[in-house]
């Protein structure tokens, strides 16, 4: 949790800044007189590292990944439920003797 | 249906437990969700919290669950006494209530006495007679008078109701195990695998029927479906492995006379051969011995 939220702080002030460096970039245009055509590289290469990082921390962040294998430990079926609903008390069980002092206290 | 981190869990609880580790209430709540039937563990430790009001009071509302699965519980423990105290609780809380009124029938099981149980049962139905687990309760009560023919009758009718209820369906399957109507309960276990497709043992159980009806056929097909639990177990499973073995033997003994020359000498039984003492290998190294001198003899290693 730690790893990821900081590397989605670092993700968004990455993209903070790359917008910061366009409206510069922009207003700089505006004082040399030129048409505006694209942003220049160093921003682009910051954008992209920026959604790289939020996507990694959007990924990592909220929680770990779940197996989607169904032969993995988690997903992996060992046991049915027992089928309560048609649960019998005459089995062999019911000779097996319980500890007589247990009682219910009302 | 218990994957295998539950099961672990579960088991790690249970210990826990038991040597006085607390978390009581965390495994009964384990026990609940998994529908594991432990009733002599839930009874003991159910009743311990019952017993302690400050740790009774600490549940709330859940109290009334806990009473409801600790009378289960003593039933199933032929403690009827204590069944009858948890329902008489019950009853005071909740007077005139359905489920109640089901547990008391099922006291009347546990006790033996049928038609009472059959009385109380045909009272509530004619409040609900949708009610599924009273439905189900009257083919358990045939079923516990040893009427296992009967019980799958009422069971055939209760599922041309509710046929999504593949606890029915897999309930029936075991009851025609029960009285040898393999073809019946095979049809069972295909339902249950168009039902849940991606559960192992419904895959494994539709093959011990297969394999226990034999036939060339049947004996094809079993492999098939204990191949399909090898896959969707990742080779977890020793019981699909064993099976793989056996089928591969009795193939091999039916179509001995009749291609010769043909040598069908799968890759899929020595493998399934080499997983098995790999297996035993790994978690029961003094069984090894034994296991592979077993499948010397039918001549699946040499």
């Amino acid at each position: 949790m730690g790893v990821g939220f900081t590397v989605g702080v670092l993700g968004a002030l990455l993209l903070a800044h790359a917008g910061y460096l366009t409206t510069q970039y922009r207003g700089m245009l505006k004082i040399i007189d030129e048409e505006f055509s694209g942003p220049p590289a160093g921003v682009v290469i910051e954008l992209l590292l920026g959604l790289l990082l939020c996507m990694v921390a959007g990924f990592a962040g909220p929680g770990k990944f779940h197996s989607i294998l169904p032969d993995s430990e988690e997903n992996r079926i060992v046991k049915l439920p027992s089928n309560l609903d048609f649960m019998i008390f005459n089995h062999r069980g019911s000779v097996l003797p319980f500890d007589p002092e247990l009682k219910l206290k009302i | 249906m218990a994957t295998a981190v539950e099961e672990a869990q579960l088991n790690q609880l249970e210990i826990q437990v038991d040597n006085g580790g607390g978390g009581a209430w965390e495994y009964l709540c384990l026990v609940r969700k998994l529908k594991a039937r432990r009733s002599d563990k839930v009874l003991k430790h159910g009743l311990f919290i019952l017993n302690n009001p400050r740790a009774r009071s600490k549940l709330g509302e859940e109290e009334f669950t806990l009473y409801e699965q600790v009378a289960f519980a003593a039933m199933d423990c032929r403690r009827n006494d204590i069944a009858k105290d948890c329902i008489g609780a019950l009853f005071k809380k909740f007077p005139g209530s359905i489920r109640v009124g089901r547990l008391e029938g099922m006291l009347y099981e546990a006790k033996g006495a049928w038609s009472e149980a059959e009385k109380v049962y045909t009272r509530l139905l004619a409040d609900s007679p949708l009610d599924q687990v009273i439905l189900k309760r009257k083919v358990a009560m045939a079923k516990a008078q040893g009427n296992s023919a009967a019980a799958a009758e009422y069971l055939n009718k209760y599922l041309e109701t509710f046929m999504a209820d593949h606890d029915a369906w897999r309930e029936l399957a075991e009851l025609y195990i029960s009285i040898q109507m393999y073809k019946q309960a095979a049809f069972c276990y295909e339902e249950l695998i168009l039902c849940q497709p991606a559960c192992p043992l419904y895959h494994l159980a539709y093959a011990d029927v297969l394999y226990t009806m034999g036939g060339l056929e049947n004996l094809q097909a079993a492999k098939k479906y204990y191949s399909s639990t090898i896959n969707l177990t990742g080779g977890k499973n020793t019981r699909a492995l064993y099976g793989i073995c056996l089928c591969s033997v009795a193939i091999n003994q039916l179509t001995k006379g009749r291609n010769k020359d043909e040598k069908d000498i799968s890759d899929l039984q020595s493998l399934a051969a080499e997983g098995l003492l790999r297996d035993y290998k790994e978690r029961a190294p003094k069984k090894l011995s034994l296991v592979t001198t077993t499948l010397r003899n039918i001549k699946m290693v040499s």
